[in-house]
């Protein structure tokens, strides 16, 4: 049997086609764009080296800071409010019995569908003449805001109303992944506590949190991915206007790669969301994970 | 130790069979979360149904008359018969390779003996974090250069792997293969070693264990991460709009986002045509909901 499992040509067999693929369409991707990230190419001209030029057109390029700061402020929001609220509602749903999958399965429905389709959707009842603004207006209120219009403050309020949208979308899964770990708890642990005179929320803050700690790591790396990765909402939300205020890195790269050509450019704008997402990862998974306790 | 037991029921509120009031407290909140999910579908749904008049003058109200034509004009000039279809088959497609190849990798990591299966593992799993945006540009380049050199030099006119669904294919697949992967080998290293030395002892050769032994027994997993490739691939964007032009190969989610945009006017249509987008989904999620929802999360939690 040794032999069989130890046989090349059995391996070459079982390996080839994904290290194939992975490399190809992949791996050798990746490295390309690290390299164009350090040239000048276009539709028109084939890759030259220039160096930094690239990164430094990236320093000063308006835009760019605009879009880093919105996916930074997409990071650190549905970091926050995705832990906070999927909590919450896994909380929520672990102290109920009747109704709970009806409930669960409703909250995790967005998570399905297309963010596509949702963001038009929310699109149009952002829209001014009809959907909240139309509604406000119904009720008496003279100027309701302008959603995705508007353009005052540092966050403006598009980028504001894109995170809530996001976070009404995602938050079924962060949900979901504690109340999966909620669940493994072992009961005994529960009722230990509760014979040492816990009331439930004692409980929750005392035995259930850390208990849950390693999830959170994982909701939060998937999250913060998730989010540097952003596309769909806002391009169909808001294309990245008014006047590229609402921009964030991805819809900045699919401009600047796929509306003006510039892929060199545009490479590099791609290396730097690489690298915020290898960063990112290794930080939560660093800061937040802790030892494994024995459930 | 009855008596200890009895003792925790009446100290852990949840075990008591009647509602208590922070329960009701919970429905009432729930019940108002239920609501902000569902009504924005909702009205989107009513909406549909309207002329478009109707709709700036009473968008809230129930529709007048109910009329399909929205819905079938939609169809027909959103082109989203074609565009489902090649959603689905690009999906179906990349869905079945990539439960193959990802599984046969697994298997070949976790149950074949070589130095560097480790290695390999770690090769595959750094695939996790990078976002696809990345290998966007690099992929749309080279794919056209593939297309030339293959027209060209090797005088295969009609070969296109740009503007195809081919081009989509592959990197889907390829996406996926990382998750796969992860999840078929912790299925396959679960495996009793005495199951493939009893098929050994009965002749089998490596082929038929991995086809007729591991893989049936792992089918939960495939069942996981056929669910996560598939609901990714079938919403994915950004990647679709990139590498199709051509107007009878776009995917869905492309597809609807070209319909509905500035350029149209007609509201109740481009609100037939997102409900057109999203029915279907809807659908399947309402008769599997427990099985998707537990299964997507499985996924989520060993990735």
């Amino acid at each position: 049997m040794d032999k069989m499992l130890r046989n090349k040509k059995a391996i070459a067999f079982f390996m080839l086609p994904a290290f194939l693929l992975f490399t190809l369409v992949l791996f050798v991707p990746i490295v390309q764009s690290v390299y164009y990230s350090f040239c000048e190419y276009s539709v028109l001209t084939p890759p030259k080296y220039i160096g930094l030029d690239n990164y430094k057109a990236i320093l000063s390029d308006k835009t760019f800071k605009i879009a880093l700061k919105n996916s930074m402020f997409f990071l650190v929001f549905s970091c926050v409010s995705q832990l906070a609220l999927g909590l919450f509602f896994a909380a929520l749903l672990t102290n109920i019995e009747k109704g709970r999958n009806l409930f669960k399965n409703i909250i995790y429905l967005p998570c399905v569908l297309s963010s596509a389709a949702l963001g038009l959707l929310w699109m149009f009842i952002f829209s001014p003449s009809l959907g909240i603004s139309r509604l406000l207006e119904d009720m008496g209120v003279k100027e309701p805001p302008l959603w995705l219009m508007d353009t005052k403050g540092t966050i403006i309020l598009p980028m504001w109303v894109i995170a809530f949208v996001a976070l009404w979308q995602y938050v079924g899964q962060s949900m979901m992944l504690y109340m999966a770990q909620i669940s493994g708890i072992s009961k005994s642990l529960m009722e230990a506590s509760y014979i040492d005179g816990c009331t439930k929320p004692m409980t929750f803050r005392y035995v259930t949190l850390p208990l849950i700690k390693p999830m959170v790591a994982t909701a939060m790396s998937l999250n913060a991915i998730g989010s540097l990765k952003f596309f769909d909402l806002i391009f169909n939300m808001t294309e990245g206007g008014p006047n590229h205020k609402t921009e964030v890195l991805a819809t900045h790269l699919y401009q600047q790669g796929f509306k003006y050509s510039k892929y060199g450019y545009a490479s590099a704008i791609g290396v730097v969301l690489l690298i915020l997402c290898l960063a990112v990862t290794l930080f939560i998974n660093k800061v937040v994970k802790t030892e494994q306790y024995e459930m | 130790m009855s008596s200890s037991k009895k003792e925790v029921a009446a100290l852990d509120p949840s075990s008591k069979k009647k509602i208590t009031p922070v329960q009701i407290v919970i429905y009432v909140f729930l019940t108002i979360i239920a609501v902000t999910y569902l009504l924005p579908l909702l009205w989107v749904f009513n909406v549909s149904f309207k002329t478009n008049k109707e709709i700036f003058t009473a968008p809230f109200a129930l529709p007048e008359k109910i009329t399909f034509d929205n819905y079938s004009f939609a169809w027909t000039a959103g082109n989203l018969g074609t565009a489902s279809l090649n959603s689905l088959i690009v999906c179906v497609i990349s869905l079945v390779l990539s439960m193959l190849i990802g599984s046969m990798a697994a298997f070949g990591i976790s149950r074949l003996h070589w130095k560097g299966s480790k290695l390999a593992m770690t090769y595959f799993l750094t695939g996790m974090m990078i976002p696809i945006h990345c290998v966007l540009i690099p992929l749309f380049t080279r794919f056209a250069k593939v297309t030339q050199f293959v027209n060209n030099n090797l005088g295969i006119e009609g070969f296109h792997l740009t503007n195809s669904l081919t081009s989509l294919v592959l990197p889907y697949l390829t996406f996926s293969l990382p998750i796969t992967i992860f999840i078929m080998e912790g299925f396959f290293s679960s495996m009793p070693n005495e199951l493939i030395e009893c098929a050994c002892m009965e002749g089998a050769n490596i082929f038929q264990i991995f086809f007729k032994i591991c893989l049936p027994l792992g089918r939960t997993g495939l069942f996981v991460t056929g669910l996560m490739t598939f609901v990714g691939n079938w919403n994915e964007l950004l990647l679709a709009m990139v590498f199709i032009s051509d107007e009878t190969k776009k995917t869905l989610p492309v597809s609807l986002s070209k319909f509905v945009g500035p350029y149209n006017t007609n509201y109740s249509q481009m609100f037939a045509a997102i409900m057109i987008a999203i029915i279907p989904t809807i659908i399947v999620y309402c008769a599997f909901s427990n099985k998707i929802v537990d299964g997507l999360t499985a996924g989520a939690v060993k990735g």
